[in-house]
């Protein structure tokens, strides 16, 4: 939205092609049309949105909703799923933004019914107004405590929040604090949420560790440890312990990726500017590696500066001064990252599954005994132990499984992730039906083509 | 439980879950009229057949994929409802689709 409204600004028209239901992305979600009966329940940052998306809409930009885009071509070809048929459109300039997903928590019984992400909770909450009564709420990290307490201020019961930040994190983050102050009003706003819940009278464990789901055919409730055993009945539980690059479509697309060892994630290979290693594809936002709400919008005024140079608006050293705030600000929002990303940093044993019968590949169901059994016979890197395994090859084509496979065999050779590398993917990065694809449609954007 | 926290007076859809009929508010997502009819499986697992539900909400995770209007493999994630749709939890599973 940042980046369209820029490119507006400067009499240049976008087209942005938007999987969900309205603009808003993942943190304004449904923020116009929200059929909560009071959202500022969910926070004063939340209904702020609203502003940034009313410009957005009153710009030239050209927003379509419901676009789900399958197939970005280093020649420019854009394909993609909407109402029903494919459309395809070329693009002299791309910007890519497909936000964050969450990090898979492979704990036993994460595939059982009834266990979803804290994310979940919050989509389910801002696009539904649909939520889960009584459910345990683990893990760690700002959007968990978040969720937890405004399901609380909507008088949601909340069964329990089961804390899995390592008690040592505390210790380890403390020397980034001084340089994080800048950021001290985030970070205030998240101690603020946790006595919020406490308050509220919401019992909470710390220091959680070897949680496993409770249950054969669904969801029972979370069993863990801390402060001895302890277990707690629901019928819904919610994960979170972090959010991740959503790396689909850029891996897809070939772009160059490097593995960032402070947010244990892969991120895009990209310039002050977001320009990836294909000159006319830039990269803004989580997407390219996790900035936050504010950074995102740094990052997608700053590439459409880039863009409008690139498109000949702007001599470079005009676009250099204008971007130096922004670059400031994004330097200020850095240090805070850095603190937060130690801080939440995710337990190990939780990251990567312990118990040999734990589901790795929730799509073809394969277990970490399976994965090893297949690293046994020769498999040393993503794409070999796909070929042996069919991990990954399912329908979510490795968003789950990706980041753990990347882990194991690191871990299991004693080598950097960056050399273990992730899976080769291609497009279509979703399924197709024949229907669909049967109905296809060229659509001319206007004015030069600027996605 | 899920529960939903309307309190304003949508216009109301009429959709079938599993040859149940369900009311819900138009514009709500497929997922929604699952969860809200007590219906939450959305498909059975490719190789154990076990039940699975929609675990992302958000377009990611492929766990909710559902028969719509007799299509399989529909995100019902993402998909909003109409008057008149068909919902069904899918069966098959995709491996037996790919064959
Ligand atoms: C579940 C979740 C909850 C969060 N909650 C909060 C919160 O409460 N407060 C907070 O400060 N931060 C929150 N964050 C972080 C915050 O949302 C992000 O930092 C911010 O939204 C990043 O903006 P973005 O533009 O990079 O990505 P997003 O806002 O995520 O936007 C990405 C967009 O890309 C679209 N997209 C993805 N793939 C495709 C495709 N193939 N085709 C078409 N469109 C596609 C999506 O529909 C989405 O609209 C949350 C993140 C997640 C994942
Ligand atoms: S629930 Fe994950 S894709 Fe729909």
């Amino acid at each position: 939205m940042s980046a369209a409204l820029t490119l507006s600004e400067h009499g240049r028209s976008a087209l942005v092609l938007d999987r969900g239901v309205a603009p808003g992305g993942q943190i304004f979600r449904s923020v116009s049309t929200s059929p909560l009966p009071d959202r500022t329940a969910l926070g004063p940052d939340y209904a702020a949105g609203a502003e940034l998306v009313s410009a957005y809409t009153n710009s030239r930009a050209k927003h379509v909703a419901g676009a789900d885009v399958w197939h970005i071509g280093e020649d420019g070809r854009i394909l993609y799923s909407h109402e029903g048929t494919t459309k395809q459109v070329e693009a002299r300039e791309i910007l890519i933004c497909p936000g964050a997903i969450e990090r898979p928590m492979p704990i036993r019984g994460w595939t059982l019914p009834g266990v979803m992400t804290a994310g979940a909770a919050q989509v389910m909450l801002k696009s539904d107004a649909m939520v889960a009564e009584n459910a345990v709420f683990a893990g760690s990290g700002p959007l968990l405590y978040l969720i937890v307490a405004q399901y609380l201020r909507l008088g949601v019961k909340v069964a329990g929040l089961v804390d899995t930040t390592p008690a040592e994190n505390y210790l380890k983050a403390a020397p980034l604090l001084p340089a994080a102050l800048g950021g001290f009003g985030l970070l205030r706003k998240g101690l603020a949420l946790l006595s919020e819940i406490r308050r509220a009278g919401v019992p909470v464990y710390r220091n959680a560790t070897d949680l496993a789901i409770l249950g054969d055919q669904r969801a029972e409730g979370l069993v863990f440890t801390s402060d001895g055993r302890q277990e707690i009945k629901a019928d819904t539980v919610f994960l979170h312990h972090g959010v991740l690059p959503n790396p689909n479509m850029t891996r897809a697309l070939g772009l160059a990726h490097h593995w960032n060892e402070d947010q244990l994630a892969w991120h895009v290979t990209k310039d002050a500017f977001g320009q990836s290693s294909l000159p006319h594809v830039s990269v803004a936002g989580d997407g390219g590696g996790i900035v936050g709400a504010d950074g995102a919008r740094h990052e997608g005024t700053l590439a459409a500066m880039n863009v409008l140079t690139r498109l000949g608006h702007f001599a470079s050293d005009q676009r250099d001064r204008l971007a130096k705030p922004r670059l400031a600000q994004l330097r200020r929002l850095a240090r805070f990252r850095r603190f937060i990303d130690r801080l939440y940093q995710p337990r190990p044993a939780l990251r990567l599954p312990q118990d040999s019968e734990t589901v790795v590949c929730r799509c073809e169901e394969q277990r970490l005994s399976d994965l090893r059994q297949g690293f046994e016979e020769g498999a040393r890197d993503p794409n070999a132990l796909k070929s042996r395994t069919r991990c990954g090859m399912g329908p979510c084509q490795g968003r789950q499984c990706g980041p753990i496979v990347s882990g194991l065999l690191a871990k299991w050779q004693d080598l950097p992730v960056q050399d273990v590398g992730y899976y080769r993917l291609r497009s279509p990065q979703k399924l197709l039906s024949l229907e669909e694809f049967s109905q296809f449609q060229t659509v001319v954007p206007d004015e030069g083509g600027t996605k | 439980m899920f529960r939903s926290l309307r309190t304003d007076n949508p216009e109301l859809v009429r959709v079938s879950v599993n040859g149940h009929a369900v009311e819900i508010a138009s514009g709500q997502s497929v997922w929604s009229a699952l969860a809200l009819s007590g219906q939450t499986t959305t498909r059975k697992a490719a190789l154990s057949g076990e039940d699975r539900s929609a675990y992302c909400a958000m377009g990611v995770c492929f766990e909710c994929m559902v028969e719509i209007d007799g299509i399989p493999n529909q995100q019902a994630c993402l998909r909003r409802v109409a008057d008149g749709m068909t919902i069904a939890t899918q069966t098959i599973t995709e491996t037996s689709v790919a064959k």
